[in-house]
């Protein structure tokens, strides 16, 4: 897989998609008033959009973690009630004695500095009752996708996933108030090129939940949460590993063409967790930031 | 670079901030009362009570407690009423004209500015056609009584409920003076 070797795609994607903007006659749509939570509506018929995600995950219970994930999407309407999107995803990580320690006290993965360009997704959301005549809004989800880095170590691999995804939308006050929660299952299926042909099998379970006001004119300011866990070899025992909840607020801003959204998450409680914290910090980080930049065209 | 990167950004924020006016006041009052000869400013501004009112008989919130109104007239005869509003698109607001006949039902609506992404069909005259001859009391309601425009929801039901609120407007404070 290609990789960008010491060049910062923090850098690169946002001026990548800023280019496509400025020499296209793009106009952006089913925009996101939250980074992690997914609302009720699909773009029109006939219209698309393109939009850039950008995540920093940072801090662990030690040394330097210091993550990045990157999607850059393009969504289209096949009819005002069904979307496709397709997804090139990306990734960089600098990590630097941070790994936990395994049983034998040696760590789980080593350190790294790396960054690249590492799989892809593909999504269709299908809206089933319409948040603005239905007495609430409702739509699924599903997403395939092909990861060749490990999220958290940032280790190669190769992952298949299937995301699917219920998503409930209500509104209030005029539309001025906005309610959105998901319910996603995520079975991912992964291989590390460090451990052989040995496949593994996980199911994320994960509740997200947000509010979004809009107290001026293209703007909007809200809160999220997300609860995720973890269930490795679900098939044959359906145990949770793990669980961490994530709390923070969030800005959006919406014009004719463009809009952009950004989200703080705090880590706020987890298990299992080290004694002298309540946060779960082996497989996630202490805070994340995510920005979306969308374009309707 | 990252002070360029967001430059860039910025950059293309303040290009989509262009409002998009689609027709003036002058415009509307020639395309929604040809035969009048000369319109008197009206502007109400509501008490408490007024609007409580309209909210009870619309069942729509009021945002906005000034109202800008136009008595229509033909030499000395009243020929109607036009008023200038606003509702809730998507991003930002949509202004909009209503005028009404002297008996209180809808003439003509014309959009006056649109700015959302999507939705621009509800500035079509064949669709807001299906507001003229309505009268206080219509449900105005998506798939009822209005044909909704699939993909633009939200502009279709704020500008119902729109109409529905001038026209409890009409019912609490221009009919008395009529």
């Amino acid at each position: 897989m290609f990789e960008f070797k010491n060049l910062n795609i923090v850098l690169i994607l946002p001026a990548l998609v800023v280019s496509i903007l400025l020499t296209s006659k793009l106009v952006i749509a089913d925009e996101n008033n939250w980074g992690y939570v997914y609302g009720a509506d699909t773009l029109p018929k006939g219209q698309s959009e393109l939009y850039l995600w950008a995540t920093d995950r940072r801090h662990k219970e030690t040394g330097k973690y210091n993550a990045q994930d990157y999607q850059l999407e393009l969504e289209h309407g096949f009819t005002d009630k069904l979307q496709g999107s397709v997804y090139l995803l990306g990734s960089s990580h600098e990590i630097k004695g941070s790994a936990p320690l395994d049983q034998n006290g040696n760590s789980e993965y080593g350190d790294i500095n790396r960054n690249g360009i590492t799989g892809t997704k593909a999504s269709i959301k299908w809206n089933i009752l319409s948040t603005y005549k239905d007495p609430i809004g409702l739509s699924l989800y599903l997403e395939p996708g092909y990861n060749n880095r490990f999220k958290i170590s940032g280790e190669k691999q190769d992952e298949y996933s299937l995301e699917a995804k219920l998503i409930l939308q209500k509104n209030f006050l005029d539309d001025t108030l906005l309610w959105a929660t998901n319910l996603t299952l995520e079975a991912e299926r992964r291989k590390l090129k460090a451990s052989g042909n040995n496949w593994e099998d996980e199911l994320e379970v994960e509740v997200t939940s947000g509010l979004s006001y809009r107290f001026a004119p293209n703007w909007w300011a809200g809160a999220e949460m997300r609860y995720h866990s973890e269930y490795p070899d679900w098939r044959k025992t359906f145990e949770r590993e793990h669980y961490a909840i994530f709390l923070g607020p969030n800005i959006h801003w919406g014009s004719e063409k463009y809009w952009a959204t950004l989200t703080y998450m705090e880590n706020i409680v987890g298990a299992p967790h080290a004694q002298d914290d309540i946060r779960h910090l082996r497989e996630h980080e202490r805070h994340e930031i995510r920005l979306k930049v969308g374009y309707n065209f | 670079m990252i002070r360029k990167t967001w430059l860039s950004l910025l950059l293309l924020i303040s290009t989509s901030l262009n409002a998009q006016v689609l027709a003036t006041v002058e415009q509307v009052k020639s395309a929604s009362f040809a035969e009048s000869t000369q319109f008197i400013s009206a502007d109400i501004t509501l008490n408490k009570n007024q609007a409580d009112n309209i909210e009870k008989l619309s069942g729509v919130r009021v945002r906005n407690f000034k109202q800008k109104v136009w008595l229509a007239k033909q030499q000395d005869k009243t020929v109607g009423w036009l008023i200038i509003d606003e509702v809730i698109g998507k991003h930002e607001f949509i202004t909009y004209s209503m005028a009404l006949n002297a008996n209180g039902s809808v003439k003509r609506i014309e959009v006056m500015e649109y700015k959302e992404t999507y939705g621009g069909q509800v500035r079509s005259q064949e669709w807001l056609m299906q507001f003229v001859g309505k009268l206080y009391g219509a449900k105005l309601k998506l798939d009822e009584d209005i044909v909704n425009i699939s993909g633009a929801t939200l502009s279709c039901k704020h500008i119902a409920d729109g109409v529905k609120r001038l026209l409890s407007f009409y019912e609490v404070v221009l009919k008395k003076n009529a």
